[in-house]
This record gives C-alpha cells, sequence and structure tokens, in this order.
C-alpha cells in the first residue's frame, strides 16, 4: 500500500488534463515521486469557488466514505497555497465525455455502453442503499481506467436521503450551482413541487446517460433550458439513434435537413439495449426500476462472455502509454497556471 | 363581435380572484403589467384593434359607440409568457404590504423563486415607504442565514416604476397552515420543530444586531424542504454598531404580538426582548391554537397586553408552560433571553410523535403546489395555434357566478392560505390597513 503523502511538493506535475467545475478546478496528470506511480491532482481554485466551497467539501467527505470498486477514490487531499489538491488513481481513459468528444463523435460501441453500464449500475446501488442521490449522472462524471473499469465521480452534488436520523420517502432540495446537469436531471426532480423525488431520480439520469453514450451528443443540446422543462415534464425523450429509430424514406435518406451521418442510420441497437433506456426514463419515478432491479436485465448477462473494454476503445489508448513527456511543456505548466490564476480585472482602475 | 380595447392596467383590478386564473382578454387587454418577450403572443389582439380603426376611418357614426351586451364581452384564460430579466413570471402567490408576491422561475438554473413587484407609485403613498424598502434591501443582502429569507435578486424597470426582489421560493407561511387546520394549532413535536428553527434563525439575526420587531405566524415561511424562514424585514431595526445596548425607540409590527413595553407606549425598550415576547407568543399560538392576548379592538388589546396577565390551558404541561412563562414576563429585563431559552428543558428535548403533522395546505386546490410557470411555458412553446378548440372563453356573467360560487366555498371554511383569500380589488392603501389584527376578534 502506496502512502501518498499530503503535501504538494511529493508529485512531480507532467501536463493539465482538464477542467472541471466550471473551469474553476484544474485536473493535472502528475507522478509520485517516491513510487513512481501515475496520479490526478485535482486542483480547486478555492478563491473562484467561493460560495460553491461546501461542495468541494461535501465531494471530499463524501468520497472519501465510499469504498466501492466503481466510485472514484481518492488517496489524499490537502491544502496548498489557495488550492484544495485532491490526489485520486489516474484513470487513463478519462470521462466518458472525453472518449465521445475525441473519437466516438456518434456514440460508443454497444457493449462498451453495456459494461460502462454495469459498472455504473453498481456505483448507484452502493450509494443509493448508503442513503445517498448521486444526482449528477452524467458520461462527463465516469471515468475509465487503464483497465477498462468504469467509476462515478461528481459526488459534491449528491444528496442525503436521511435527514435527522430518518429516511425520507421523499426529498425536495434543489441542488445549488447545477446548470450543468440540468438536462439529465428527472423532470420530478426539475419540477420542484411538494411530491419531491428520491434515488429513482438517478435511474432517470441512468437513462440520459444511456442515450448520451448511444448517440455521442449531449442530451437536450442547443434546447433552452426552458423547454428542455417542458419536454420532459409532458413526457418526451432522447431516443437512441439507429435504423430503427431514425425515420427514412425508400432510398434509406433520412427526412429533413437534420445531419445524421449514414453510420447513425444504418447500425442497430438491440432491442434489450433500447427498452434498457425506456425503463429508466419513464417519466412515473413509481415505475422505473430500480438501480438492483436493472442490475437483473438479461443484457448485463453478455459481461460473463469476458469482454474487454479497452479492445473496445480502440484505437483510443489509454493515457499512461500515450504520455511522451514533453519536458518544454511541463515547464511551460506552472507558468501558463501561473497567468491563468492572475485575476487581470482587478487591476483595473476606476478614475 | 366587439370593438373595444383597453389597456389600462387598473383594469386588472375588476379582475376576478387573483391568480385562480390569470385571465387574459383578447379584448381588453388587462394584463399588461409585465413586458413580453420572446415574441409572438399577440397578433390577435393586434388585428382585432386593427379591424377597430378601420371601422373609424369609414366614419360610421353609428359604429363608434357600438352597443356591446356583457354576454358578448368575453374572456379568455390564457397563459401568456412574461420575461423578467431571466426570470419566467408564474401565478401570484400572494399579496404583501406594498404590492403582489408572485411566482417565477429562474430559466437559467431553473430553480423556483418569489418575487415581490413593488411599485413605486404605490410605495411613494406609504409613509417611509421608499426608505422602508431601500432598508429591508440593504438589510437582507448582508444576512445569509438557513432560517433567514434570502433576497436573490433585484431588479428594476424604470419605465414601469417597478421594482423586483427576488427571493427564494417558499410554499406557505405558518399562519397559513393553522389557519388551515380545525384546531389551528400544531401538534407539540412539530410546533418545536418549528420553534428551534425560529430561535436559531433570531439568534443569527440579533448576533448581526438586527432587531426583527414582526414575529409571528404569518412572516415564518417554509420551503419545499421544510426548511423555516423568518420573513418580511421591513420594520426590522438595525442597532447602531456603536450604541451601548440594544435600546429601540419604535415599535411597528403586529398588535396582537407586541410586547407590554410597547403596549404601554414606553418611550425605549430592549429590542431583542421585543423578539423574544413575540415568539412566546406564537409559540403559544402553535400549541393552544389561541393568543395569550385578545380585545375587541386595538386599545382594548393594547391594555390587557399592558397588564401583562394571561392564562396558559391546563393541558399545557410543564417544561413547555414555563418556557411560555418565562418567555412572556412582563418585565423585559426578567424575560428569556435567547441563550436562556436555549438551556431550557423543553427546547432541548423533542417531544415524542403523537399525530400525523399538520401539511401544508394546497394552493387553488394544488395540494402539490406544482410550478405555476409551466403553464405559461406550455401555451408558449406549444399551443401556437389560437384558433385551437381547446381554448376556453367566458363572458362576464359566467365569471362573476364563479367569483360568489368561490366566495361561499371559501365562507364554508375550506382550506384557503391567509394570502390567497385577499381580493385584489379591495387593495388597501395605507399600511396601517395591511396590517392584521389577528388577536383583535370581531365583536
Amino acid at each position: 500500500m502506496v502512502n501518498y503523502e499530503a503535501n504538494i511538493s511529493a508529485y512531480e506535475t507532467i501536463s493539465t488534463l482538464g477542467q472541471c467545475f466550471e473551469g474553476m478546478a484544474v485536473v493535472n496528470l502528475a507522478k509520485h515521486k517516491i513510487s513512481g506511480t501515475m496520479v490526478t491532482i485535482k486542483r480547486f481554485n478555492m478563491d473562484r469557488i467561493k460560495h460553491e466551497a461546501h461542495l468541494v467539501e461535501r465531494e471530499i467527505i463524501l468520497t472519501k466514505q465510499f469504498q466501492h470498486p466503481n466510485i472514484i477514490k481518492y488517496f489524499v487531499a490537502f491544502v496548498h497555497l489557495h488550492e484544495v489538491c485532491v490526489v485520486s488513481p489516474l484513470m487513463a481513459f478519462g470521462s466518458c465525455r472525453d472518449l465521445l468528444n475525441t473519437h466516438f463523435n456518434e456514440g460508443l460501441p454497444e457493449h462498451a455502453i453495456i459494461l460502462i453500464l454495469k459498472d455504473v449500475l453498481d456505483a448507484l446501488d452502493y450509494i443509493h442503499k448508503r442513503g445517498f442521490i448521486h444526482r449528477s449522472v452524467r458520461a462527463g462524471h465516469i471515468l475509465i481506467s487503464a483497465t477498462g473499469k468504469a467509476s462515478l465521480a461528481g459526488l459534491r452534488y449528491a444528496c442525503p436521503i436521511v435527514l435527522n436520523g430518518k429516511w425520507q420517502r421523499q426529498i425536495h432540495s434543489f441542488p445549488a450551482s447545477t446548470v450543468r446537469n440540468l438536462n439529465w436531471l428527472s423532470p420530478e426532480l426539475l419540477e420542484q413541487n411538494l411530491q419531491g423525488y428520491n434515488q429513482k431520480s438517478d435511474i432517470y439520469s441512468v437513462g440520459m446517460l444511456i442515450c448520451e453514450l448511444a448517440n455521442g451528443a449531449e442530451p437536450y443540446a442547443g434546447v433552452s433550458t426552458t423547454l428542455m422543462l417542458t419536454e420532459k415534464v409532458r413526457g418526451c425523450v432522447p431516443q437512441l439513434l439507429d435504423c430503427t429509430t431514425v425515420p427514412t424514406d425508400e432510398n434509406n435518406e433520412v427526412h429533413g435537413d437534420c445531419d445524421i451521418s449514414n453510420n447513425v442510420v444504418s447500425r442497430r441497437f438491440s432491442e434489450d439495449l433500447h427498452e434498457l433506456a425506456t425503463l429508466c426514463l419513464q417519466k412515473e419515478a413509481i415505475i422505473r426500476p430500480t438501480a438492483s432491479q436493472l442490475l437483473t436485465h438479461p443484457i448485463f448477462k453478455l459481461i460473463k462472455k469476458g469482454i474487454f473494454l479497452p479492445d473496445l476503445l480502440k484505437p483510443v489508448m489509454p493515457l499512461s502509454s500515450r504520455v511522451a513527456v514533453n519536458t518544454d511543456e511541463v515547464a511551460n505548466l506552472d507558468v501558463v497556471q501561473q497567468f491563468a490564476d492572475l485575476e487581470l480585472y482587478s487591476c483595473e482602475w476606476d478614475f | 363581435m366587439c370593438n373595444i380595447t383597453n389597456s389600462d392596467s387598473d383594469e386588472q383590478e375588476l379582475n376576478p380572484e387573483p391568480g385562480e386564473v390569470e385571465l387574459t382578454n383578447r379584448v381588453f387587454d388587462v394584463n399588461s403589467e409585465e413586458f413580453p418577450v420572446l415574441g409572438d403572443l399577440d397578433e390577435d389582439a393586434h388585428t382585432w384593434s386593427n379591424n377597430l380603426s378601420d371601422d373609424l376611418d369609414v366614419g360610421n357614426i353609428s359604429n363608434f359607440f357600438h352597443r356591446v351586451s356583457s354576454e358578448q364581452v368575453i374572456y379568455q384564460a390564457k397563459k401568456r409568457l412574461k420575461m423578467i430579466g431571466k426570470y419566467v413570471m408564474g401565478d401570484l402567490l400572494g399579496e404583501g404590504s406594498y404590492g403582489k408576491v408572485k411566482e417565477m422561475l429562474d430559466s437559467d438554473t431553473l430553480c423556483r423563486r418569489a418575487v415581490k413587484i413593488l411599485k413605486q407609485r404605490k410605495l411613494r403613498r406609504i409613509p417611509n415607504g421608499v426608505q422602508n424598502v431601500e432598508r429591508e434591501i440593504k438589510l437582507l443582502k448582508s444576512l445569509k442565514h438557513k432560517n433567514v429569507i434570502s433576497l436573490v435578486d433585484v431588479l428594476f424597470n424604470e419605465e414601469k416604476q417597478k421594482m423586483y426582489l427576488i427571493m427564494e421560493f417558499c410554499v406557505g407561511s405558518l399562519q397559513g397552515m393553522l389557519e388551515s387546520t380545525p384546531y389551528k394549532k400544531f401538534p407539540l413535536y412539530q410546533a418545536h420543530g418549528y420553534f428551534i428553527q425560529l430561535i436559531d434563525g433570531l439568534e443569527y439575526l440579533h448576533s448581526k444586531r438586527v432587531v426583527h420587531k414582526d414575529i409571528k405566524p404569518g412572516n415564518l415561511l417554509l420551503t419545499l424542504e421544510g426548511e423555516l424562514k423568518i420573513s418580511d424585514l421591513g420594520v426590522a431595526e438595525t442597532i447602531d454598531f456603536f450604541a451601548i445596548d440594544d435600546t429601540c425607540v419604535q415599535g411597528q409590527g403586529s398588535p396582537a404580538f407586541q410586547p407590554p413595553e410597547i403596549a404601554n407606549g414606553l418611550d425605549s425598550f430592549p429590542g431583542f426582548k421585543v423578539d423574544v415576547w413575540s415568539s412566546g407568543v406564537s409559540l403559544y399560538n402553535f400549541v393552544t391554537g389561541e393568543y395569550p392576548f385578545e380585545g375587541d379592538s386595538i386599545y382594548k388589546l393594547f391594555e390587557n397586553i399592558g397588564k401583562g396577565e394571561f392564562t396558559i390551558p391546563d393541558y399545557i404541561e410543564d417544561p413547555l408552560r414555563d418556557l411560555l412563562l418565562g418567555m412572556l414576563r412582563k418585565d423585559p429585563e426578567e424575560r428569556l433571553s435567547l441563550q436562556q431559552i436555549r438551556q431550557h428543558m423543553w427546547f432541548s428535548r423533542r417531544p415524542p410523535v403523537t399525530a400525523p403533522p399538520v401539511p401544508i395546505p394546497p394552493l387553488r386546490n394544488d395540494e402539490f403546489h406544482c410550478m405555476t410557470v409551466l403553464p405559461y411555458l406550455f401555451d408558449h412553446y406549444y399551443d401556437t395555434s389560437d384558433t385551437a378548440n381547446n381554448v376556453e372563453y367566458f363572458t362576464e356573467r359566467e365569471l362573476n357566478e364563479e367569483i360568489t360560487k368561490r366566495e361561499a366555498e371559501q365562507n364554508n371554511g375550506s382550506a384557503q392560505t391567509n394570502q390567497s383569500s385577499k381580493r385584489r380589488w379591495k387593495k388597501p392603501i395605507s399600511c396601517i390597513a395591511v396590517r392584521k389584527i389577528p388577536g383583535c376578534k370581531q365583536s
């Protein structure tokens, strides 16, 4: 067991992997100097976060509480200058959103979706049984390791089902700073009425996730939030785009002016996957299955056949084999970061 | 068909039952209150007014004064989308002392909000109206506590001389809940839950040197989550930073909740103990459904409060009885402080759950308090053809019938919140007329 120090000097920053938390946190690839293992360090810029500081706190506390192979693990968290740093294992394939953006613009292959889904449902089942609702299930919050294991992240938006020592039948709290997650959230959560919502809300998000992973695009991309709301309230949901759902004419041409490629029109997802998405996206939360019920769905029997996710993700390679350490880049990295942190606008003179 | 256009916003006052059905007449453009954005909306009304001018051009004088029977004047129940900045307007939630409170939806975050709409014209008629509002805004902006209502945003419309105070969304007041139950009281454990939150909020306010001065069930609101929010800081006073103690000289709160020192007309009194007293009266009200002091008129009421003598029903047993006696001590010096209340036996021990809790009463027959913005959005996005068969029309007479029916229903004591039962056309002008005197019984 490697002991990860709570000190930034124990890690050597190699490159920047991306941003999260609406640009208020940076994810760095780093090397743990003593053991030589590659890790990711998420650095929350607390000067910029201000009002949402409690979210960072909640994410760290919750993530450290949960012990599950499909929930992201935090080795250690510490404060360095104005930043809160969180060290976690390297998830070499990045997030599912990264995969969709970089290579699978029209969606992942069905088997990959099923493998990822299985892991996500395992994690959700665990979270729900521990008395929490995740409230931000989406491709961007699912990270894939080099071995192809999917881990759920983004616990800062989670809320407890247990209040004052009692398991609540409904939750009414509307998640703070949740704009980025809105398109995945269930109608009952968005409606904010006295009926409230429960862990089934996450299952609806799983339905959105299936559509996202299969179609490549974010659900309701380009739709105004208010229209997205009314669509959900009246039960209109996205579909898996394939030859059974995209309307075509005799010549196999797509109607209308939407730019759907032939690839999409000719592919076919299994009936089971279509059914799974429909089950999850039912408007009535009561009839939506729970995470553990979904795990008994016949579609997951496939996994026993020993399909390996990294094979399905080819030609995308996991990060560690991709990293050609460019020393110039590393040297510049700190400078770039320092420039980014400079709040230039605060120097403006007010005459 | 009738050819009358009238876009005077005062026409609204004639509108029946605020918010029961937001009525937008295609002929009388009654709902011209907020500026519509997002295009389309009103084409029909325009065509109709064009018809009118056509008639005039022809110059036929008999067309000029066209006789219209009330049967012919039709109103249409239609939800028309209005936006104030990024907020979508919903239905009326209630009426405060300075104006309407409506629901809103933040179109960025989809978070439900409430908005207090203040008309400059009306504010100027109230003594100190403008200053009071400015003070309240400044005060609310400086406060941040889970049991104190928070001000989210402030918008102005120079043209319409309106101010919009956007607040956290609440589903109702404790007053409304109490009124909806047959015995007008809460089970002990429920009262305890609210009381603890009230004391938490008050402790925060006092730590910020703010005396609320108007604590009463009507000013204690509940969020969807059941969290209590102290609201309406309209008469609150901030003690000067350099003052040696919490001495106040002015009391403006609701009479039934005023302490003896104010009822007796003392020149000055300790401010924080005023809030303790009115919290005591509120707690008394939660657990008994009655008020410790009553009077047929404000003079009688103040006379009774001034004596400081009251009785507690026998079924209220000791730790609670003792707490009430402590909070309602006539001499403010002897009255319990918030710290003493916190250490009190009744405070620290949660009473057992004995009965189901009093629920939040339905708003306009909607027990779930659904987002009232939704119908407007639906209309905007989906109902484009006005000629669709599902459009409902009402005549004046039908509306009047409906109003009398509803009034009758209300008089039958059906569950109605305090706020929604107010009539729009009975809009009181002065501040005094608005403040209800719950302690005064009609004689």
